[in-house]
């Protein structure tokens, strides 16, 4: 069976957002509802300051904590590894959020995060929470998945762009963007990346790419000591780091 | 205040109201119903009060959460998750839990000088639980869709679905165990089967709560089992701080009015001993937990530090928990009213700050989240906020003085031996005019 993971080569990430700016587009995020966000810290005191960023999508754990706390079901683990939230099954409890160690979950009934409100400008009257020019096609659309513009009173997050990762061939080992017969299925954020860092594939294919870049370089997994188990793993080299805590410093 | 005679179920209520508003016209009859009689009374007042600002306060909150949605609140996926509502809901389910302890120790324990306070304690343990519920379903996003999800969901690995399980049967429990009191049931074997349940229910459910909390290994600041004998403890403590206030209430503020062995027991040593005992073991629970806190540099506890600097939380220790303390070790005053009913009012504030910073401070770190949220999150409660925390007070006001009106709350085992077997019929000639 396939199991969905992404590496995220922090040498090559320039932080220039383009992740987040594409995943936005393709699942019509309302703006400052990132689920993939780039986050900026610094390291270090004046003058051996660093500044330095990190690219952050759900990490569709392996031990999801978020889909344990869950008290309806809504949140849920496919058998191809990815987690993922029935948005007629959530009572938008926010428990999952609260067991996020990641902080990649968006409750969508709050204070707007960028003004103005985008709900209000282009308000729904369809079920939808907001209803902007550009979204998704319907015929896309799946809140069984979580895919698409949400209703209101529910939680959403990254789906690993299950819409197009869902309908590659069972036995890619993979999705290599550069591939014009794959690039449809890959991950948005994977497609856009322009120095291409992110790499996107079967963590369960010993021969995948990913997982020989996870062994050769040293992949290594964000807060691994909590035990989610990311599928979302991260090269650092000699140049690079995943933060070690997360009590960042205001940039 | 308390009534002499009692409708035996709702269809005798039901009749008498029906009767009343025949005999007084509608005016009249809502003017009655507003005051619970024809005559002022402490139960009318708070009935009267605590249904007027629970409707403007509830249509306030009703407003806000059609107008503008989860928007009207200050919590943000950024910052605080779960906001005041959350802890006001945690204040109400927790005392009602330690109002069902305190009903225990009378009919489970045998202690039978409790037995007086008992029927209040779980008339009280009844509607703050549903004034909690209340609360907590304005703040979810979908309260409705609950009701069927979550049995369909069985999610047996979730604490929240054990949370709701357990307090609903701690709810029908307390629900039937009171219709056995209203009906001077206190000692079949029925009665007995229904006080342990209750009694084993509500230490999973108050326990069950702390898990829901001490299982988040992510948020260090509330991981531990002892979350969940934190949460029964103090719950013991907010649930005596309760039902001492509402017995006074009851008499009028005076150990002179009050029947024995009730007089003996406020006038004694027996619950300044309980009180401090209680007040003391939640001193010692929140400084260790605030020591350990402190101490450690594990990431993720930095919102102990927050804690500390927060004016809140010291007057949480020192006024909620430390004076009430002091008040009830000494001599010269543990056995005055005036400083047992300081005590208990100090306690409940106590405790209400309690569950706001427990929960606050919990979620202070951020989960990497979002370029801009850095360091310890800020968060005050909005507006709207604040009105479901009146909202949940006013429903148990109003319903306190309701149940004290028509279910003689002061009722025990012997108080029927006392004025003979033979039942009075629901409401005498006098009708309302029964205090
Ligand atoms: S990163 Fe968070 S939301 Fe994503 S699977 Fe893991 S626990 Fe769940
Ligand atoms: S908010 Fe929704 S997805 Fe999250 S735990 Fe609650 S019901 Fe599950």
């Amino acid at each position: 069976m396939t199991k969905w993971g992404m590496v995220i080569d922090l040498e090559k990430c320039t932080g220039c957002q383009a992740c987040t700016a594409a995943c936005a587009m393709e699942n019509s995020r309302l703006p400052g509802e990132n689920w993939q966000d780039v986050i900026f810290f610094t390291e270090g005191e004046y003058p051996s300051v660093q500044l330095k960023w990190f690219p952050r999508p759900c990490m569709h754990c392996e031990n999801p904590s978020c889909v344990h706390v869950c008290p309806t079901g809504a949140t849920y683990r496919t058998s191809d590894g990815v987690v993922l939230i029935d948005w007629d099954k959530c009572i938008g409890c926010k428990y999952c959020m609260i067991a996020c160690p990641y902080g990649v979950r968006f409750y969508t009934d709050e204070k707007p995060l960028v003004a103005p409100d985008m709900r209000k400008v282009f308000g729904s009257n369809d079920g939808h929470s907001w209803s902007p020019p550009w979204r998704m096609p319907d015929s896309r659309e799946d809140w069984k998945r979580g895919i698409g513009i949400q209703p209101r009173g529910v939680v959403s997050k990254c789906t690993f762009c299950y819409h197009r990762v869902s309908k590659a061939s069972k036995d890619t080992a993979d999705l290599d963007p550069s591939d014009p017969r794959q690039r449809e299925f890959t991950p948005a954020c994977v497609v856009a990346c322009p120095p291409g860092a992110r790499y996107f594939g079967d963590l369960g294919n010993p021969e995948s790419e990913v997982s020989k870049m996870i062994a050769d370089k040293n992949g290594v997994r964000l807060l691994d000591q909590l035990g989610n188990k990311p599928q979302v793993y991260y090269l650092t080299g000699a140049g690079a780091a995943v933060p070690s805590n997360r009590a960042l410093k205001r940039t | 205040m308390n009534s002499a005679t009692e409708p035996r179920n709702f269809a005798e209520v039901a009749l008498y109201l029906a009767r009343l508003w025949r005999q007084e016209g509608t005016l009249r009859f809502l003017a009655i119903a507003l005051n619970l009689g024809r005559e002022k009374s402490l139960a009318g007042e708070m009935w009267k009060y605590g249904v007027v600002i629970g409707l403007l306060s509830f249509a306030f909150v009703a407003f806000m959460l059609l107008t503008e949605g989860g928007a009207a609140f200050n919590t943000s996926s950024d910052g605080i998750n779960w906001g005041l509502a959350v802890s006001v809901y945690i204040f109400f389910a927790l005392t009602s839990s330690g109002l069902t302890f305190i009903a225990s120790l009378s009919m489970v324990f045998g202690f039978r000088e409790y037995y007086s306070i008992a029927k209040r304690c779980i008339w009280l343990a009844i509607i703050t639980l549903g004034a909690g519920f209340a609360v907590l379903a304005l703040e979810l996003g979908h309260p409705f869709r609950m009701l069927w999800a979550m049995p369909a969901g069985m999610q047996y690995l979730s604490p929240m679905f054990w949370m709701g399980v357990f307090y609903l049967i701690d709810l029908v429990l307390l629900l039937i165990k009171f219709d056995r009191l209203w009906h001077d049931d206190w000692d079949s074997p029925l009665s007995h089967f229904l006080s342990i349940a209750s009694f084993v229910a509500v230490v999973l459910a108050s326990g069950m709560l702390g898990l829901v909390f001490g299982s988040m290994v992510m948020r260090p600041m509330w991981y531990g089992s002892f979350t969940a004998v934190y949460f029964i403890l103090t719950a013991a403590l907010s649930g005596a701080a309760t039902i001492v206030l509402a017995t006074y209430m009851a008499y009028g503020y005076r150990h002179e009015n009050m029947p024995e062995p009730l007089r003996s027991m406020a006038s004694g040593k027996a619950l300044p001993k309980v009180f401090a005992t209680l007040s003391g073991i939640a001193l010692f629970a929140v400084v260790t937990r605030l020591w350990t806190g402190l101490w450690s540099n594990l990431d993720g506890l930095e919102g102990f530090h927050a804690l500390v600097r927060s004016p809140a939380f010291h007057v949480e220790v020192w006024a909620g928990l430390a004076l009430p303390f002091a008040l009830m070790i000494a001599p010269a005053l543990q056995r005055r009213a005036r400083w047992q009913i300081t005590a208990g009012a100090l306690v409940l504030l106590g405790m209400f700050i309690d569950r706001y910073q427990f929960l606050v401070t919990g979620q202070a770190v951020p989960m990497f989240k979002g370029a801009w949220a850095s360091g310890l999150v800020e968060y005050a409660p909005s507006v709207t906020e604040w009105m479901m925390a009146v909202l949940g007070f006013a429903i148990v006001f109003a319903c306190y003085g309701l149940g004290e009106k028509l279910f003689n709350l002061a009722g025990d085992p012997r108080h029927r031996l006392r004025e003979g077997a033979e039942p009075k019929p629901a409401y005498a000639e006098t009708g309302a005019r029964a205090d």
